[in-house]
């Protein structure tokens, strides 16, 4: 009854002529950049960042939304008939899926990737459906002791979870945390870190800053690197899979979307993780195990069921709680405060029209990629002859124009210029920018909360310990550290990641 | 003493240099205590924090041995960077086309294999695509041509 209702609000938004066109074009271009490798959903939606501005909020979202999912779509496109990932989540795609395609079952390789992600989808989507509204009321009790132990375990996972160096993630952050705090502060009035400039005060500008680190800087450091080759392996054939191939894949869909919905789920998580679990369960589990490696069709089931059930429950602790997981929800969290929305458990009871359009444009949305994806394949491979050194010249200036047309303040594309540089170095050491986004997103949120709890305890830090969620948050954020840094399973974490 | 592993050490020499930049400002905000928390008191904290991590990484990396730095290509970076600064001193004198076509033009020759031609037309093409886009459809406010006209 609740939850009819609910559905009924949010087919009204998304069923809407504007908000379904905003939907196809945010999953046409999802597609578009999926496909392409060199540009992925997280630039994407970091240069759609300003122009979301000029939306209500509601297509806003339902557009940024699409481009991430639909990025899953187009990636496994790239990555079975060329080999190279159209998108990082699709790495494993390209294991068993190119090798199908060298045996000439690109079309049903390409078809299966589409209906497992499009059943993964579906789930997905019941998924948030379901998990969403008591998670929200759960979080609407939470004060600031626990919010701050809540970010703190959420900071803390996505560390766990990001590749490379745990020390110098947890540096990121720190300095996300550090950046993000500059500008005027809210209690006292006084600017922080805007070394007298008077343009920072407000802080720095979030669009500018991840367009710098997602657009320019990686430009850059793609240039680098040799062009790929693209070479485009035959004819597709019938995209279709016989109805054995569908039989033989059902389990390892099944399974490749639980886990996926799981992996979404946490911090850090999201498609990319969500694939690469996937892929090692189901070399593990699927019976009889022969053919994995060499176009085995399950290997391709698997693993984009998973990175499209991942995206899609990725958003659940971005809408119920405002914590992003991953770049692309802080990029998502970033557009809500453009608009004036504080993300958080209060969107859901406050905003029911946008809470609930976004998930009803899911489904639209997934049914749109199904449409896009299959019968015209051949279109989006020919995509993959426009050569990087077009592209990146169009990316550097789409990012000014972003930069400039948040706040009409020329300032902030220098702000842009810097952080590209900085961007470049961190991609040189090593350094993820991932924590570095989620950090800048909290910062604000975690002095505000840790300013909160201490004022109702006198200044008592044992408040953070002594309320019992807070004190599990707490507990979970020590025990994921220990388990990084416990040497047996940081070799096992190693493997997997590595894999 | 000898660097063992370049990437941690630079990242932790990064780090330190954040913090110390991040503390020395946060000097001249007033702390306040836990209780009444001052606008310097979690950037203090969080500065102290940084230095730590990098302190570590600094010292780790003269210990442990660990990956070197690729060879850094000033080069492409410099350009484009100078790319979209120039952009920002040219946007609102002379307009998005001008600024536009200059970004473009300047970016594409950052790449190894830039063909004049070919970026020119990229350029103009970028330019209509995005006054049409950014100006007509999305009714942002960009000057389009030089402001002395």
């Amino acid at each position: 009854m609740d939850m009819l209702s609910n559905l009924t609000i949010g087919f009204g938004v998304a069923l809407t002529l504007q908000n379904v066109l905003y939907c196809f074009v945010g999953v046409l271009l999802g597609t578009v950049v999926g496909v392409l490798p060199g540009i992925g959903p997280v630039t994407t939606v970091a240069m759609l960042l300003p122009i979301s501005f000029t939306l209500p909020p509601e297509s806003a979202m339902i557009l940024l939304a699409g481009i991430y999912y639909g990025a899953q779509y187009g990636g496994s496109t790239t990555a079975i008939l060329v080999n190279i990932p159209g998108e990082a989540s699709s790495v494993v795609t390209t294991i068993d899926g190119h090798q199908m395609a060298r045996q000439g079952r690109a079309g049903p390789a390409l078809g299966i990737a589409a209906i497992g992600s499009f059943f993964a989808g579906c789930v997905a989507t019941l998924l948030i459906c379901f998990a969403a509204p008591p998670l929200a009321a759960i979080a609407l009790e939470f004060g600031p002791a626990e919010y701050f132990s809540l970010m703190v375990c959420g900071l803390i996972a996505a560390i766990v979870l990001a590749r490379g160096s745990v020390m110098k993630a947890i540096g990121m952050v720190i300095l996300g945390l550090l950046l993000g705090l500059a500008g005027t502060d809210v209690n006292s009035g006084i600017r922080r870190f805007t070394f007298g400039f008077q343009d920072m005060a407000d802080g720095i500008e979030f669009v500018a800053l991840s367009m710098a680190i997602y657009g320019i800087a990686e430009c850059a450091y793609n240039l680098e690197r040799k062009a790929e080759e693209a070479d485009v392996t035959g004819t597709i054939g019938n995209v279709w899979p016989s109805f054995a191939d569908i039989r033989h894949c059902t389990p390892a869909i099944l399974r490749g979307t639980v886990l996926g919905s799981l992996l979404g789920v946490l911090p850090g998580g999201g498609a990319l993780l969500a694939a690469f679990g996937a892929y090692t369960l189901e070399k593990k589990v699927a019976r009889p195990p022969r053919n994995f490696g060499n176009g085995d069709i399950r290997g391709v089931a698997a693993p984009e069921s998973a990175n499209n059930a991942g995206a899609q429950t990725s958003f659940i602790p971005m809408l119920t709680l405002g914590i992003p997981s991953n770049p692309t929800m802080a990029m998502m969290i970033g557009a809500l405060m453009i608009h004036g929305i504080s993300p958080g458990p209060r969107v859901m009871s406050e905003r029911p029209e946008l809470f609930w359009g976004l998930i009803a444009s899911m489904w639209i949305g997934n049914l749109l990629l199904v449409v896009l994806n299959l019968p015209l394949v051949g279109m989006w491979v020919k995509l993959l002859r426009i050569p990087y050194r077009l592209l990146f010249p169009a990316i550097v200036g789409f990012c000014c124009i972003g930069a400039y047309t948040v706040n009409s303040n020329i300032f902030d594309v220098y702000v842009m210029a810097f952080f590209a540089i900085f961007g470049y170095l961190c991609l040189k050491l090593d350094c993820e920018p991932a924590p570095l986004i989620l950090g800048f997103v909290l910062g604000p949120l975690m002095e505000e909360n840790l300013r909160r709890a201490l004022l109702l305890s006198r200044g008592d830090l044992m408040v953070l310990v002594q309320e019992p969620l807070s004190l599990i948050f707490l507990i979970a954020a020590a025990l994921l550290l220990l388990v990084v840094a416990a040497p047996a399973i940081r070799r096992k974490r190693e493997e997997a990641l590595q894999e | 003493m000898h660097i063992r592993a370049p990437k941690d050490f630079w990242s932790g020499i990064m780090f330190l240099a954040f913090a110390a930049t991040a503390m020395l400002a946060a000097r001249d905000y007033s702390l306040g205590s836990a209780g009444k928390m001052g606008p310097g008191y979690f950037p203090m904290m969080l500065g102290a924090a940084l230095a730590l991590i990098g302190i570590v990484l600094v010292v780790r990396s003269l210990v442990l041995t660990g990956e070197a730095v690729d060879h850094v290509q000033i080069v492409p970076l410099g350009i484009i960077t100078i790319g979209v600064v120039l952009f920002g001193v040219m946007l609102e004198p002379l307009g998005l086309i001008a600024a536009l076509v200059t970004v473009t033009l300047i970016a594409a020759y950052a790449g190894r294999e830039s063909r004049p031609l070919e970026a020119a037309a990229l350029a103009a093409v970028l330019a209509a695509f995005s006054v049409g886009i950014f100006v007509v459809a999305l009714r942002l406010p960009l000057p389009i041509w030089p402001s002395i006209f």
